[in-house]
């Protein structure tokens, strides 16, 4: 998996480098090509050969439903490609992908993750195509991987705290993220599970704000966890928690779409974010499909369907992005992430290990 | 001379190939398996570099998983067992009203699955939203009725739904079981009970513990019933905790396939006690003098035998069935309905799903081919097993038994590594899926069959012999006609399994090879728990329908062969 970097290499680096800086806007680092309009957004993909490729192999951390409303999204675009998907929790599906490489193996196109760790270990890897596609400068650099090209962010997911209406009323309605130790909500409050990226950001930066202690003293609340947003919501609209520690703004929206008695509270200390990290994975049997789906990912286009899909709602990073679905554009919204990716990346095991055993695993 | 005639001969040659292709079916992916659970160097290194037991001592950190695991799989198993042989006695031995219905009826909670009966569950017996708590509080009660997300309420759904495992591998036995012998027990004065007791139990019981030790090892490996009821009370079993380790980031696979393969240890004890118990008597009641299955008037009694019947259906089919339809119909499910709440959006929406089309098709293609080949390959084994003198044919039996006792989700990983780099590139596709489930059913249709076989008098094939018969000769009109009702009892269990499957599936679909049980499951989890009802119940009609059809058409075979 690991490519020896060679001089010639870094020469040819070097040359794409100082070609990106000279050249005009629209033409690629790839090899000064020029853009190709489709539709309403641009590529330096070859339209006529991603159609003559004919597919799209798309491995995806996100739920069924929303994965296959990317890709109905971008097959509408494109229907001469063919589009097929696999999709997995981030652990299980960056664990399938590796074991596929290793064995020689290389079936997928798009890798969409859920956490910015495993990302970065897979771009260490040399498992990403480095691409820079014509977007790449409406994208804040903090929002693409290091090496320009492997990665960048689709858009976030956030969350702060969701609570019934019906049973919690008064003083007793959170209003940060302190209140989710208040001894009221005891054996009546969810989380996520270990498996979610969002979960453990929460961990990791209240951790920071708090220290060790907050996360003890939510340990002794008993609560419980679950894979997906639906679930924290599902048991909320029905009363079986009071309030859940983890409300995905996304969720909130569908739910309260559907009726649900259920009320969002977004604490002053922020709404923690994680995000949607996408990259073409090189040796893709579909490359060029694979770079004209990166582009469209990244264009206005792309990221104004993943922002409104009922499926997705992920908030757009771009630095000028359209509005949410509520109307107000991601910027309304004070999101925290963690500043240190790398300390992130290293605490990631502490979290497991002390999320497991707070949920009696 | 005459060893090498007798290894040369064609059942010696078959007999070799099927025991070839188990063992390359089960300790293939096995191999895979150990090397992950011994590997304690970088758990993403393949093959590992480093060796050692220390995954395995640390199980010992996971005290309470393995307590959960077993308190759920012995109560569940036992609960189980008296469902399935109280009502295989029932159904077989007594003329209770309504019998053929009530036989075909019994096959449904398996085909329902534990999945959409926990998912039903669910919905009735949760403490605060259960609809059942919720009309408990309305009457004047206070707290709640029942508690499905207790470790009881978890066993009592996975007993529900296997229970008719346990019924079809047991009610193949009592239907091959000559009734001349309860017929004397009675003649000779013993009560209806005493006969069931004394006569029918000890000889049904090579079909009763092969049915406990498959329903015992499907209890360890569940993973649907404790996943949906077990985590909202935080109640952990191996299988939920494998769930965990591996899906989450940096997934701990070695710890993981330890705790699979652990599993395995309680298996072969298990499977060890059994054939003790088997190899000590004599277990035959087919002979060569011809009966035909026969009932017993109860009199009376049959009304409690008919209200036993409706209770197990009402609860295992009935009930289960409305409150998932209703559910399916509701925007947010409530005990009590409001005009308001009413919607059909979720129907709608489950019709467009790959889900409802193409995975259901691919399911209905998988079962079909697991079914049909499975039971040819898995009557070959049973009868290497039980009839051949292959050397080492009884070490076949603790190989087939391996996929039961590792829960499939972590075996799961062992088939991957070994068809991912397997020459012929089937991985990815339908056929690697198809290997998969021939593998992980492997348990299911030898303990069905080897049940039937059991009972077959040996001297039926010797006397085709001594008459000239050649070994295919034997095997087509003999043998394979006095086990038809094994046969077609595994042919359907196998489909049904298939189109079920849920633990090998997830890992091992691919993008063109989408099957139904996990997008049921991914509904649960990401979708709500409407759509998840009615992309169940758009499930159960479908393999209602399937099967009705292909009861039929076995009818009329069985009908063919037995007379």
């Amino acid at each position: 998996m690991s490519r020896n970097i060679t001089r010639r290499h870094v020469l040819a680096a070097g040359a794409a480098l100082g070609a990106t800086a000279f050249a005009a806007p629209h033409v690629s680092a790839q090899g000064a090509k020029k853009a190709t309009k489709v539709h309403d957004f641009e590529t330096y993909a070859d339209v006529a050969k991603a159609e003559q490729e004919g597919g799209l192999v798309f491995y995806c951390h996100e739920n069924e439903a929303g994965t296959a409303a990317i890709m109905e999204g971008f097959g509408k675009d494109f229907p001469k490609i063919k589009t097929s998907y696999v999709r997995a929790q981030t652990g299980a599906l960056y664990n399938k992908i590796l074991s596929e490489r290793s064995a020689g193996r290389f079936d997928v196109d798009v890798l969409q993750l859920s956490d910015v760790a495993p990302a970065v270990d897979f771009e260490k890897r040399g498992g990403y195509e480095l691409y820079s596609g014509p977007y790449m400068d409406a994208y804040k650099k903090d929002y693409l991987s290091a090496k320009p090209g492997a990665y960048f962010w689709t858009g976030v997911t956030f969350a702060g705290l969701a609570y019934n209406k019906n049973k919690v009323t008064g003083a007793d309605i959170p209003k940060t993220y302190k209140d989710i130790n208040n001894p009221r909500f005891r054996n009546k409050i969810s989380c996520k599970i270990s498996a979610s990226g969002v979960q453990y950001v929460q961990w990791y930066l209240l951790r920071q704000m708090y220290g060790d202690d907050f996360w003890k003293e939510f340990a002794k609340q008993r609560p419980r966890a679950f894979d997906s947003r639906v679930q924290l919501y599902d048991r909320l609209a029905k009363g079986d928690d009071d309030m859940t520690a983890l409300a995905e703004y996304s969720a909130y929206i569908l739910y309260k779409s559907r009726g649900a008695e259920v009320e969002f509270v977004a604490p002053p200390e922020g709404l923690v974010a994680t995000p949607l990290i996408v990259g073409a994975v090189n040796k893709a049997p579909h490359p060029e499909a694979a770079k004209l789906f990166v582009d469209w990912a990244m264009s206005p286009r792309g990221q104004k369907y993943y922002q409104d899909h009922p499926n997705l709602y992920y908030g757009s990073v771009t630095n000028d992005p359209p509005p949410m679905p509520t109307g107000q554009k991601l910027s309304a919204y004070k999101l925290i992430f963690p500043t240190d990716w790398d300390d992130y990346g290293k605490q990631r095991e502490v979290f497991n290990k002390e999320w497991n055993a707070m949920l009696g695993l | 001379m005459r060893i090498s005639r007798t290894l040369l001969s064609p059942p010696a040659l078959a007999g070799a190939l099927v025991a070839i292709v188990a063992g390359l079916l089960v300790l293939y992916p096995v191999f895979y398996l150990l090397q992950a659970a011994l590997n304690v160097g970088d758990p993403e290194a393949r093959p590992p570099t480093e060796f050692g037991l220390d995954n395995f001592a640390g199980l010992l950190n996971y005290p309470q998983i393995i307590i959960n695991t077993l308190t759920v799989s012995v109560a569940a198993t036992v609960m189980a067992l008296v469902f399935g042989f109280l009502m295989a006695w029932i159904l077989t031995r007594t003329n209770v009203p309504g019998r053929r219905f009530f036989e075909q009826a019994m096959v449904v909670p398996y085909y329902l699955t534990p999945l959409l009966g926990a998912l039903a569950w669910s919905l009735l017996g949760t403490p605060e939203s259960g609809f059942l708590n919720q009309v408990y509080r309305a009457l004047g009660g206070s707290g709640y009725l029942i508690n499905i997300n207790s470790a009881y309420g978890i066993a009592w759904v996975m007993a529900l739904f296997e229970g008719s495992v346990a019924f079809v591998m047991i009610g193949a036995v009592m239907k091959s079981m000559d009734p001349a012998l309860e017929e004397a027990s009675q003649v000779m004065g013993a009560s209806r009970w005493r006969t069931m007791l004394r006569v029918t139990l000890p000889l049904v019981l090579p079909g009763v513990l092969g049915a406990a030790i498959f329903v015992f090892a499907e209890m360890l490996g569940s993973f649907a019933a404790a996943l949906v009821l077990g985590l909202p009370d935080r109640y952990y079993v191996v299988t939920t905790a494998i769930y965990q380790l591996t899906q989450q980031y940096p997934p701990k696979i070695p710890l993981a396939a330890a705790m699979g393969t652990s599993l395995f240890v309680v298996m072969f004890v298990t499977l060890f006690i059994y054939r003790r118990i088997i190899t000590a008597g004599s277990y035959v009641t087919i002979t060569g003098k011809a009966f035909r299955p026969r009932v017993n008037d109860v009199g009376r009694l049959k009304y409690l035998l008919l209200a036993a019947c409706v209770f197990y259906l009402l609860c295992s089919v009935v009930l289960p069935l409305l409150t998932l339809l209703y559910a399916s119909i509701q925007n947010i499910s409530t005990a009590f309905p409001a005009a308001s709440n009413f919607t059909l959006a979720h129907f709608r929406t489950a019709f467009t799903m790959n889900a409802a089309t193409t995975a259901l098709g691919n399911s209905l293609w998988l079962g079909f081919w697991t079914a049909t080949l499975g039971v040819t390959l898995m009557g070959l084994i049973s009868w290497i097993i039980y009839r051949s003198k292959l050397p080492g044919s009884s070490i076949i039996e603790y190989i087939v038994m391996f996929p039961q006792s590792v829960p499939r989700l972590i075996f799961a990983f062992g088939m991957m590594w070994a068809w991912l780099i397997f020459p012929i590139p089937i991985y990815g596709t339908l056929w690697l899926l198809l290997i998969a489930y021939l593998t992980v059913f492997l348990p299911l249709g030898v303990r069905t069959i080897s049940g039937v076989m059991l009972q077959i008098d040996k001297s039926l094939e010797e006397c085709a012999q001594m008459c000239g018969a050649g070994w295919g000769y034997r095997i087509r009109t003999v043998t394979v006609p006095l086990l038809w009702p094994g046969l077609v009892a595994a042919w359907l269990l196998l489909f049904v399994a298939s189109i079920r499957e849920l633990g090998a599936s997830i890992l091992l679909m691919g993008p063109h090879s989408k099957v139904i049980t996990p997008s049921i499951v991914e509904s649960w989890f990401a979708s709500s728990t409407e759509l998840t009802a009615a992309l169940a119940l758009i499930q159960t009609a479908v393999v209602a329908i399937a099967v009705s059809i292909l009861l039929a058409v076995t009818r009329r075979a069985t009908a063919h062969i037995t007379d």
